[in-house]
Parts: C-alpha cells; structure tokens; sequence
C-alpha cells in the first residue's frame, strides 16, 4: 500500500514540475518578489536601512533575505525550480513535437479529411495517374520535395515547410538555460573587484568588494597617466587612464581604458570606473614682492623647494587641504625668506586678501592647482559570459522560429471517381490561420492554373522522363 | 530651437489626429477616416523631420550625437514609434478604428515632452557611459517593443469595451459597429505582443550587452534592469496562458493591460519614483 502512495506521490510530483501552471505561477510569483527588490534598497549599509526602517522590520527584512534578495537562497530557489519546471516541461512536450517533426503524417485518413480547413476540390477528366505528375511540378515549386504515395489506384502527396518553427520554444527555453549556466559559472568562478591606482603606480593585485585580494595572473599593470576632459558645459566628456602591462621586466602591452572601451588581459578585463583627487600635483602662484610691487608666475611642485626667479627668496608647498575650515583650498607654506625666520602659514585660493594681513616681504596668489588624480579601475572575471551571449542567441533565433515562421502543411489526394478524377487540398498552419487561408487560396488558384495548362498533360510528361 | 517648434507642431498634430479617428468613429464617414488616415502620415513625417533636425541641430552645437539620450528625446522617440507601429499595421490590417485608441498614447508621449516643465528640451552633450553603439541599439528596440505594447494595449482596452457592451442587454451598434470582432481583436492583441516580445528581450540583451562594456556586468538587478525583467514576465506569462493553457479574450486583454503598466513603470516609474544606473535619463 505504502509502495502505491510513494508512487502516487512521486508521479503528482513529476506532474506538478512539469506543468504549465507551475511555470506560470512562479513567474508571477518572480515577478513579484523582483518588485520587492526593487523597493527595497538593496546592499545598502545597515545605517541606511535604520534611517528608514524600525529596528525590528530591518532584523525581519534581514533574516527572510529581502535585503540581498536576488541572492537569498530562496529567490535562488525559486530560479532552480523554475530551470527545473522548464525542463521538466520542455522535455515533455518535445517528445511530441520531435515525433510530428521527424514522422509526418504523409497519408490522411477520411475522417482528418473530413476535419481539415482550408480545403478546396477540383473534377478532372482521366485517370488519378495521369494528373500525378503535373500535380507534382505544381506543388514543387512551393513547398520543398513533396512525397507521394500510390494506393488502391489513389495517389497521395504531402508537402510541408517551416517545420523547425515548432522547435522555437525550445530554442527559447534552452536559451534562457544556458544563459542561466553562464550566469552560475561567473558566480562560482567569477570575481570582481578593485584597483585605485595613483598616476605612476604599479599594482599587483585586485582588491575584492568584500576586502579580500587577488594577484593579477601573471603580470602587473601600470598607471601611466589618468586624464579627464570635459564639455564647455562642465558635463564629462572622456575619463582615460594609459595603462601598461608588465609581465616579468617584459612590458607586453600599453593601452588606454576608456568606460565603453575596456581592456582584457589574461581573462580579466579592466574597465574605467571611478576617478579622484588623491592631492595636489603642481600649483601655478603669482608670488608679489611687497617693496618692489614686482608679480612672479611660478609653478610650484609639492613638496620641493621653488626659487623666485631673479632672487634669494625660496618657498616649499607643504601641505594641501582641499578645505580649510570651511573657506576653500588651501597650501600650507614654509616661507624661506632671507634675513628672517622661517615661517609657516596658509595660503588660500578663494581669500587672497588674507595674505595682507600677514608680517613679511611676499604675497602669494593661488592661480590654478593641478589635481594629482588616482584612476578606478574595475577588474572582472567572469568566464560565464560567452555561455550568456550564447544562450541570448539562441533565444533570439528561437523567438524569430516561433513568431515568425510557422510550420504550414499541405495534402492532395487524386482519387477515381467513376471514369474521372477528383484532386482534393487541404492545408494546415500551426499558426496564423488568416494568413495562411489567403496563402492557400492563392497557391490553389495557381496550381489549378499549371495543371490545367494544355502543355502540362500528364501522359506528355512521362513520356519525355 | 527649429526642433522643438517641430515637436510642439507634431503634438497638436497628433491631437488632431485623434480627434480625426474619433468623429471617423462617430460618424462613420469614409472620408473623414481617409483624412485621418494621410494627417497621421503627415505627422509623422514632420515627426521624422523634427527628429532629423534636432540631430543636426547638436552636431551645430559641436556635440553631435543621435537624440536618443535624456528623457525629453526618449519621448518624442517614442511616440514616433508608436505612430510608426500603428500605421504599419494598420496597412496590414486595413482597418482604421484602432487610430482613435493607439494615437493618444503617441500624443500623450510628445505631448509630454514638449509641454511638461519638468522635462528639459536642451541638447546636452553625452557623457562617457552613454558614448556607445550599444545605445543606440538598446533605446531603438526598447521603444519600438514599448510601441508595440502601447498598440497591444489600445486594442485590449477596445475588445474590452466591446466585451462590455456585447454582453446580452448591452447597447449594440453606435461607435462600436465599426470595430473588429472579438476574434480578430483577440488575436491581434497577441500578434502585436508576438511582434514586442522580441524586441523586448533583444532591448534587454542589448542593454546587458552595453552594461557590460560600460560597467563590467551583464547584468546588476539595478532597477530598471529588473522592471524589464519584472515586463518580461508578465508578457511570457500573456504568451504561455495563450499558448498552451488556451486562455483567450478577457483574461488575456487584462493580462496584456498589465503588461502595459509594467512597461509604463519601467519606463516612468523607476525614474522618477526609483533610483538606478538609468537616473540619468531623467
């Protein structure tokens, strides 16, 4: 008894995975979990989460997953149980489709005569036979290799074309399986990461989102120069780092990474992501001796000690704040002037007339500061893309079988009636019926047209094959 | 801007248009429907001229680019779609009653770009990640699917109103002799979703495609990205309870309506109620 209802239960089961209902319910219920995903603000810092939610609705949305919900084992779950359901379901009915597809159904019976439409008759004069291969001629001009069957004195012909359309949808799901795979091979064997690099840097390694770090294969990239251009709107208009690839004391390639223009290596691939100010490169200063009134432009790298042209008087740019209490960038300056001490004071870029304030024979004017900037590279593996872009082919391949083509038959019978000869038509479209009616209707009108021509006698014919 | 006096022109246009298949449905004059018929041709050629001419109009600017990129193109795009849509399959069809119900959303569409405050006429330069190929086959195939939709929509709210009144006591005749039967307006609903479910997956592929040179990753469950997959869904749901559950009629109309929201939602609502990678386009 028990063994019954194990079977019961296993058959129900196959029955339920494999049905239409499943399939349509899960992607309903897909549908509406992805709405939640897409109110509820994913991967967010729990902070975030606390300035919108109570704390007790933030633990509850953290323990069922909804804050990394496309990844919560029962969103997962449910993509198994649908690439399951899919299965399940396209193997199924394949069996069936493969059967009308590889054995047609060449020789009608009276009562699928009787039940085809569009249909059309024709009285002619003779022998069935007589008419066979003019009939023949007629259909081979539209339909490929039409097969015919000669019985009781009747003479059958079956011609068809688009049969691949009904194997669409099974193009389409596996599509949707593949890309599926590809997708679970970039999660297993995929990574993504990191690297800021400061111009002139060399990393070796790629630092994962969640903190850990990969060595580069085989080889080392460096930063040669980072630029960003813009529109005279101020919009962005390029971010480019030049990069160079070293592998041992081998430099193997030297390119540019551009976003929309990313650069693989070793499979990995580098694109541009995000850019900074890491410091101050150089500054362009107009320096005022106070006695003399005389202005000086010079370019001040940090850090290093720049003379004024034409006298004894030195400075070092020591430091740089990009905001100094709230009144803009500044430099901290170690003054070298002779005959004094030296000193140590900020220069501001948006108050130069704060500098008038200050004890000391120069006057310094902050004219333009070159930003020292690090580049954002992202780095990814993922050897599952070209399984996805497979997968995407196929669905579109399947989409044009299915909705573009259809799988259109078409039966003739030449049967004695008395001393004479009736030629019966009937077709079949597994879609688009309308159209196809207007299809047949003219198809039959032509091919009445052929095998009524004086010149296409049957007995003429044979006699010259 | 010649361009956006052109769009402004084209959106009374459409106006007009639809009134035109209105009084056509009202009263039922051949010669009114002919009219509606060349005015929405007309307008749609201004329409193409509009969009030419602001695409030279940013070469001028020293920026060219094709004008598919910020929210005020993305609509006028769109709504040409939607009256290109409706026009080719009204010559397939030879019926011209749908006009009255698919050219209000082409109206709606540019009506909402040239007149709505909130939606900025400017020619801006493209910034880096929208500096693609790829963008222009993502919008292409997204709007001609939305279109496609927007279509399927019109003719499910038609068979729906038709379903209304043909139930037994309702009204027959008046505006609605006119319409097709609701066979053929059934199945056009699923020959026009048959036509913009493709298209909707190759815009998804595409834009998966291009976020994947942009920014590493095929595909990142950013909002927008999952609202199309959330579109997606409904309309494979629409085509499977047709296919093989042999749902027809009712069912399927209001299947196809929600189809309908989701793509609006996907289009509007994740702008501007959401926030993602598409922010931009706002």
């Amino acid at each position: 008894m028990s063994g019954k209802n194990e079977k019961n239960i296993v058959s129900s089961l196959r029955e339920t995975l494999s049905s239409l209902r499943l399939t349509i319910g899960l992607l309903i219920v897909l549908a509406v979990a992805s709405i939640f995903g897409t109110v509820i603000p994913q991967n967010a810092a729990p902070e975030e989460y606390l300035r919108v939610y109570k704390v007790t609705t933030y633990k509850i949305l953290h323990i069922l997953g909804f804050l990394n919900m496309y990844r919560s084992w029962w969103f997962l779950l449910l993509l198994a149980l649908l690439c399951v359901n899919l299965i399940a379901c396209s193997a199924g009915r394949f069996r069936l489709t493969w059967r009308l597809i590889s054995r047609p159904r060449e020789k009608l019976e009276e009562p699928e005569w009787k039940s085809l439409s569009p249909k059309k008759t024709l009285p002619l004069k003779g022998d069935p036979r007589d008419w066979a291969s003019a009939v023949r001629e007629g259909l081979s001009g539209r339909f490929r290799a039409p097969k015919t069957i000669e019985e009781d004195g009747t003479v059958h012909f079956f011609a068809e074309k688009g049969r691949v359309s009904r194997l669409g949808a099974y193009f389409v799901h596996l599509g949707v399986l593949v890309i599926l795979g590809g997708a679970l091979i970039g999660f297993f064997y995929g990574f993504r990461g990191n690297i800021n690099l400061l111009e002139g840097e060399t990393a070796s390694r790629v630092t994962l989102r969640n903190g850990g770090q990969v060595p580069l294969p085989g080889f080392k990239l460096k930063l040669d120069q980072f630029t960003v251009s813009f529109y005279s709107t101020g919009a962005p208009k390029e971010f480019k780092s030049v990069v160079t690839l070293r592998e041992g004391d081998q430099n193997v390639r030297s390119e540019s990474i551009r976003v929309n223009h990313p650069l693989s290596h070793r499979g990995l691939t580098f694109y541009q992501s995000s850019y900074g100010v890491a410091g101050v490169e150089k500054a362009l200063l107009a320096v005022k001796e106070k006695n003399a009134g005389k202005e000086h432009l010079v370019e001040a790298k940090m850090g290093v000690k720049t003379e004024l042209p034409g006298s004894s008087y030195a400075f070092v740019l020591t430091r740089f704040i990009p905001d100094l209490q709230g009144m803009g960038p500044a430099f901290q300056v170690l003054s070298l002037e002779p005959n004094r001490p030296h000193e140590n004071f900020f220069v501001l870029q948006s108050h130069p007339e704060m500098e008038d304030r200050r004890p000391g024979a120069y006057r310094f004017q902050i004219r333009e500061i070159t930003p020292r900037y690090y580049s954002g590279l992202q780095v990814t593996k993922d050897p599952g893309v070209p399984l996805v872009w497979t997968g995407c082919l196929l669905m579109v391949a399947g989409f044009y079988l299915a909705f573009f083509l259809s799988h259109r038959r078409l039966w003739v019978r030449l049967s004695a009636r008395g001393k004479e000869t009736l030629l019966e038509i009937a077709g079949s479209s597994h879609r688009n019926r309308t159209g196809f009616e207007e299809e047949f209707e003219k198809m039959f009108q032509a091919l009445r047209a052929e095998i009524l021509t004086p010149g296409n006698r049957s007995q003429e014919r044979e006699g010259q094959a | 801007m010649i361009s956006s006096k052109l769009v402004t022109a084209v959106t009374f246009l459409y106006l007009f248009c639809t009134v035109l298949y209105f009084n056509y449905l009202v009263f039922r004059s051949q010669k009114l429907g002919g009219l509606a018929v060349l005015s929405t041709w007309a307008a749609l050629a201004l329409h193409t001229a509009a969009i030419l001419a602001r695409w030279i109009e940013s070469y001028q600017l020293g920026f060219g680019h094709a004008p598919l990129s910020n929210m005020y193109e993305s609509l006028v795009f769109f709504s040409w779609c939607i009256a290109l849509i409706y026009l080719l399959w009204e010559l397939r069809l030879k019926t011209r009653v749908l006009g009255a119900f698919a050219l209000p959303f082409a109206f709606l569409s540019i009506a909402y770009a040239a007149l709505s405050p909130g939606v900025s006429d400017r020619i801006d330069p493209l910034i880096p990640a929208l500096q693609s190929n790829w963008l222009h086959a993502h919008v292409i195939t997204c709007f001609l699917s939305y279109a496609s939709f927007a279509v399927s929509c019109a003719v499910s709210v038609m068979y729906l109103v038709k379903a209304r009144r043909e139930k037994p006591g309702g009204a027959e005749g008046g505006m609605l002799s006119l319409f097709p039967s609701l066979e053929s307006l059934d199945s056009l609903i699923y020959k026009t979703i048959a036509v913009g479910f493709p298209l909707l997956t190759i815009g998804i592929i595409t834009g998966s495609a291009w976020a994947n040179y942009a920014w590493g990753s095929y595909w990142s469950w950013d909002p927008k990205e999952t609202w199309s997959l959330i579109t997606w869904f409904v309309y494979a749901v629409f085509l499977h309870a047709r296919f093989t559950r042999e749902w027809r009629g009712k069912r399927t109309a209001i299947l196809s309506l929600l189809g309908f929201g989701a793509v609006i939602f996907t289009y509007f609502g994740v702008n501007y109620v959401l926030s993602g990678l598409h922010s931009y386009a706002s």
